[in-house]
């Protein structure tokens, strides 16, 4: 194998499409490793760590657009980078017509009724074209991630400052007048404002609002930085001012991970003086915080979908323990002696995090690369100990490519890996829809999933899949079909990830169980 | 906080101009939204130098 190189001096690719890029060049046959991208200098470091900056790629500048492999011959790779360059968005004739602009001032300009700016740039130009928006009258929407928080805290100030919203850096979701924005999933709308600095949290319970029949007024993302300290929670604020004032929003959902110590007071005290009801799942906080501040307390995602269900009389139907139970003994009853471990391969840390805290107490320790403890720290990510459960949304698997909401590839090898071992009896995933995604993502994995099933089944084993789908009716994908295609593949398929989870423990639990017993 | 332009953006038609990727625009297209783009580029072409001495100068736009 040799490194090859293509060199365009003066195009520019967008970082999205040379992600996008990237991942179509290392599907390519003959090709061992590819890297597409702008010249930078975050580029330059990207293919100096997988082994591809060559003396001729160390020599070029920002402005040039670089493909990059380790290929078998000159034309695979030849043949490879034709496949990129086919895979690039074309340019329709209808987009063709429409004008695009040198800068967001020109934008605003030259379309008045421009109300909301959507920012995915490089985290170092993020403050920058924040404050030429906000300069413009735009309210923002930021997807672009590693923005220092110094950036964050002024771009929040000057938001501030003008009555504009923010929302981000790190903005994964947000709905605004009924539209998905970034990576968030289209919802009906209904009385519920949701502000949150999680964007999987703010999906989750938009999700499960829209299938028991109400919606979403708006859904406000902060960004995951927002309850910093250094950050000071402004977007949260504004978020809960806005949400108030609005008349759409009949109720407030408020929804944090860890809030800084310095932010969570005045957090509290403008919750207490809110004159609409609010559920408010804080992570980080116990029961009585949350609910000495008049806020009605969640304890996790499904709950507070559930405790703004009740403020309508309404509820979701969710398995109870003993219907989990029953479906575990059904598949317990599957396994070979040998497989007694649960793998998880997860899109997304929220998710993780949530399925790891449902399956410690069904299963012990769970191993992972964003392990709950440390001794629980897995040594290498692509090796999977006893219980494992792996976030392929980490730097370190989508380092030069799109995160796996997008790209579902990223996690492609985690499915033949884990169904290799023949201690593993359960597989457990997490689907995530959204309009930018990937457009079939559940059909995207059961090629590898019933080639997993054969090959157990050729060695006497049966592996079981359990998973769930984050996403609505009315997203572009259909959660109903996503969940149909799993279900007919032989998947267990679950309402939510916290379901799944607590399922695949379940299945854990008793297998030991009957191992240890004779159950 | 004054919410007037918050309370503004949700009574009206939203209309986003879009910097950076275009997969998002298109996702907002589809839902049947209008976007605009930007060609967005580093300015200087990336080069941080450059990029130095023109935020000294006031930046491009």
């Amino acid at each position: 194998m040799e490194v090859f190189v293509k060199i365009e001096r003066g195009r520019y690719v967008d970082s999205l499409e040379t992600l996008l890029a990237s991942s179509v060049l290392n599907e390519q046959p003959g090709i061992e490793m590819g890297c597409a991208g702008m010249a930078t200098d975050p580029g330059k470091d990207v293919l100096e760590s997988v082994g591809l900056l060559t003396e001729e790629l160390k020599a070029c500048d920002g402005s040039c657009y670089i493909i990059a492999a380790r290929a078998e011959s000159q034309e695979a790779f030849d043949k490879a980078v034709a496949e990129v360059e086919a895979s690039l968005v074309p340019v329709s004739e209808d987009e063709a017509e429409q004008p695009s602009y040198p800068t967001i001032k020109a934008a605003a300009e030259g379309c008045p009724k421009a109300n909301l700016c959507s920012i995915a740039v490089p985290g170092e130009y993020a403050l920058g074209e924040v404050k030429k928006a906000l300069n413009a009258g735009l309210h923002c929407v930021v997807f672009s991630n590693n923005v220092p928080l110094s950036d964050e805290r002024e771009m929040k100030e000057l938001a501030w400052e003008k009555g504009l919203l923010c929302m981000g850096p790190d903005c994964g979701v947000a709905n605004i007048n009924g539209a998905a924005l970034v990576l968030a999933s289209i919802n009906n709308r209904g009385p519920f404002g949701i502000c949150g600095a999680s964007g999987v949290g703010i999906q989750h319970v938009a999700a499960i609002l829209h299938e028991a029949g109400t919606g979403v007024s708006q859904t406000i993302g902060t960004g995951g930085n927002d309850l910093k300290n250094e950050v000071g929670g402004l977007m949260m604020l504004m978020g809960i001012d806005a949400l108030e004032a609005d008349p759409e929003t009949k109720y407030i959902a408020l929804i944090a991970r860890r809030i800084g110590d310095q932010v969570l007071p005045g957090l509290l005290e403008r919750i207490s003086k809110c004159r609409k009801p609010v559920v408010a799942l804080f992570m980080s906080c116990d029961r009585a915080t949350v609910e000495g501040a008049g806020a009605i307390w969640a304890c996790d995602l499904d709950d507070c979908a559930q405790k703004c269900l009740a403020l309508t009389g309404q509820t979701y139907r969710l398995d109870t323990d003993g219907e989990i139970a029953a479906r575990a003994a059904q598949a317990v009853a599957k396994l070979a002696p040998e497989q007694k471990y649960v793998r998880g391969a997860f899109s997304g840390g929220t998710f993780l995090d949530e399925a790891m805290h449902a399956l410690i107490p069904k299963v012990g320790e769970v191993y992972s690369n964003i392990a709950l403890r440390p001794e629980w720290q897995l040594a290498d990510s692509q090796v999977s100990v006893k219980n494992t459960c792996i976030d392929y949304g980490e730097e370190e698997f989508t380092l030069g490519r799109p995160h796996p909401a997008i790209d579902p590839g990223v996690r492609k090898p985690a499915i033949p890996r884990e169904a290799a071992d023949p201690e593993t009896a359960v597989i457990l995933l997490d689907f995530i829809l959204t309009p930018p995604g990937h457009v079939d993502p559940a059909g995207y994995v059961l090629g590898d999933i019933r080639t997993a099933q054969e090959q157990a089944r050729a060695a006497g084993r049966e592996l079981i899949f359990v998973a769930s789908v984050l996403g609505t009716d009315a997203d572009l994908q259909n959660v109903s079909v996503q969940r149909q295609k799993l279900a007919d593949a032989g998947v267990l398929v679950c309402k939510t990830n916290h379901q799944a989870a607590l399922l695949a423990g379940e299945i854990i639990r008793q297998k030991k169980e009957r191992d240890d017993h004779g159950l | 906080m004054d919410c007037e332009k918050i309370l503004n953006l949700f009574r009206s038609e939203l209309v986003v101009v879009n910097v950076g990727p275009k997969l998002f625009a298109e996702a907002l297209e589809k839902q049947g939204y209008r976007t605009v783009q930007v060609d967005w580029k580093p300015i200087a072409g990336g080069d941080r130098e450059m990029q130095a001495i023109l935020d000294v100068l006031g930046g491009l736009d």
